[in-house]
């Protein structure tokens, strides 16, 4: 189609739009709020990953000695245990630190401790931290074969939770943002039947003087993407604007939270809703063909 | 060649009427044919075919060479360019101007801008309308309407213009001012068919008439009258 073609179907998109303001509005208005929903789960997503991760990789790896475990076995085991290209760090931690550490840890009541006397129960421990999160497991299996080692121990538990936790809020809030995606496409696609049923008189006359179909169909594909465009661009807007706002205060007053940085993320998100918004647009064009096509 | 021809033609509706039965007939470029016959003859079916707003049931119906029951979707527009057609309801768009409801079939098929300015000013001459292209359709009467529509069919230099009782919604003044401009219309080399129920327009026109009853053709003579054998 030449230019003018293109601006014809345009200036007929938007005679429709604003012949049903009301119905513009709300399409506009429903694929805002579902986009906008859609972002804010995936920009909470993206930040409980980011803290679980740090979480995870934090969380040290132990492998306790047998009793009867030299120090220079230790050492060996440790200089071992550091050539292991998934080992961020490791270092010996001596009965005697872990004991200290628990009545650190125990504060008041570490009293009870010094009962004890001399005696220890504690072994002798390698702590290890791995490169990655997913690397955890394997390294405490890896380290459970050292000779000496007795027992591995990690915080697996805990992580796992925390895992089925955000896996759980990320599967309801894409359900909620498909549920709200949905809604918006029904009533776009109301928007563009109103304007066809509105329009029959027009399309009729097209037809007979000899329109192409193509030349029928775009004003309606245009009407389809400029709702989606514009609902995809504030939900967009909202969301980067928004999170950016959050970002810049929590890096102020929390700051051992760490955020994802807003501009590679929020905004690739943002361009994200707004290609969803597009597609939204054009396919509750796609849905409404066949009555076009019966007009 | 014949501009337009239908062979062993029928037309049965998905609801079971048979609107056509074995229609034979055969129009030459520049002709003009009355189709007459009473209500549900078949006259609107037969000019419906031919700009493919139905397919036959049956048989072949040409125009300007084109198997139009046989042509393919996307070819539709391009035989609908070379085909004027007017309706007793005028069919114009209410929100548009004069010149702009004359422009919009120009406008869809892709003609230059300034082409199409030139045509309207052309169209709108020969349907006397020239005074009133800025008026929307509510500010005219019926005739000045339908006089919309034909210079909307004509704008697009048709082959044929198709007039489906053109002046069923007309008073007799304006009637006959449109038959009058119908047959300027013919005259300047443009094939007409019109349906009609107007007798005595039929009969002042002295043209080539085609009866029709029942879906088949029972009559069709040249230079004749409304009904068979009536001379006036």
């Amino acid at each position: 189609m030449k230019p003018r073609t293109w601006a014809f179907c345009l200036s007929e998109a938007n005679q429709n739009l604003l012949r049903n303001p009301v119905l513009a509005i709300a399409s506009i208005t429903t694929t805002a709020v579902s986009l906008l929903v859609l972002g804010v789960f995936l920009l909470l997503s993206a930040n409980v990953n980011q803290i679980t991760t740090n979480i995870e990789s934090q969380v040290a790896v132990r492998a306790f000695f047998d009793k009867s475990t030299t120090q220079a076995q230790e050492t060996a085991a440790l200089s071992t245990v550091r050539g292991w290209k998934d080992v961020r760090s490791a270092h010996v931690v001596t009965a005697k630190q872990a004991l200290a550490q628990l009545k650190r840890e125990f504060g008041d009541q570490g009293k009870v401790l010094n009962s004890l006397g001399s005696a220890n129960p504690l072994e002798d421990s390698l702590s290890v931290t791995a490169k990655a999160p997913v690397d955890v497991a394997p390294l405490a299996k890896a380290l459970g074969k050292l000779t000496g080692v007795v027992r591995v121990s990690y915080q697996s538990e805990v992580v796992n939770r925390l895992f089925n936790l955000i896996n759980g809020i990320r599967v309801v809030g894409l359900g909620v943002g498909v549920l709200l995606l949905l809604g918006a496409l029904l009533v776009i696609n109301n928007a563009i039947r109103l304007g066809i049923i509105t329009r029959r008189r027009e399309i009729a006359i097209m037809r007979l003087v000899g329109a192409t179909e193509s030349l029928v169909h775009w004003p309606f594909i245009l009407e389809g993407l400029i709702l989606g465009l514009i609902g995809s661009v504030i939900a967009a807007g909202l969301a980067w604007w928004g999170y950016s706002a959050l970002y810049t205060s929590a890096a102020r007053s929390l700051p051992f939270l760490p955020l994802v940085a807003p501009t590679p993320y929020a905004s690739d998100i943002a361009g994200v809703l707004v290609v969803l918004g597009v597609l939204l647009g054009a396919v509750g064009f796609r849905l409404s063909v066949r009555r076009l096509a019966r007009v | 060649m014949q501009l337009i021809s239908l062979r062993n033609v029928s037309k049965v509706y998905p609801n079971g009427v048979a609107a056509l039965r074995g229609v034979e007939l055969e129009i030459s470029k520049g002709e003009f044919t009355f189709l007459v016959g009473p209500s549900g003859a078949g006259k609107s079916t037969l000019l419906r075919l031919l700009f493919r707003e139905e397919v036959p049931t049956s048989g072949v119906v040409m125009v300007n060479g084109h198997d139009v029951g046989r042509m393919r979707r996307k070819q539709i527009p391009y035989l609908r360019r070379q085909i004027g057609v007017v309706f007793q309801d005028f069919r114009l768009l209410p929100q548009r101007t004069v010149a702009d409801n004359i422009a919009f079939a120009l406008r869809v098929t892709e003609v230059h801008p300034r082409e199409i300015k030139r045509r309207v000013a052309q169209v709108l001459e020969l349907v006397g309308l020239t005074e009133r292209a800025t008026a929307v359709p509510s500010q005219l009467s019926g005739g000045e309407q339908q006089r919309v529509a034909l210079a909307r069919a004509m704008v697009g230099h048709p082959l044929v213009l198709l007039a489906d009782e053109p002046t069923g919604n007309l008073d007799p003044v304006n009637a006959s001012e449109m038959m009058k401009t119908l047959l300027e219309i013919n005259h300047l080399g443009t094939t007409v068919v019109m349906a009609t129920h107007a007798a005595h327009l039929v009969d002042r026109a002295r043209q080539r008439v085609v009866a029709m009853e029942d879906g088949q053709i029972r009559r069709d003579e040249l230079a004749a009258s409304y009904s068979e054998g009536v001379v006036r």
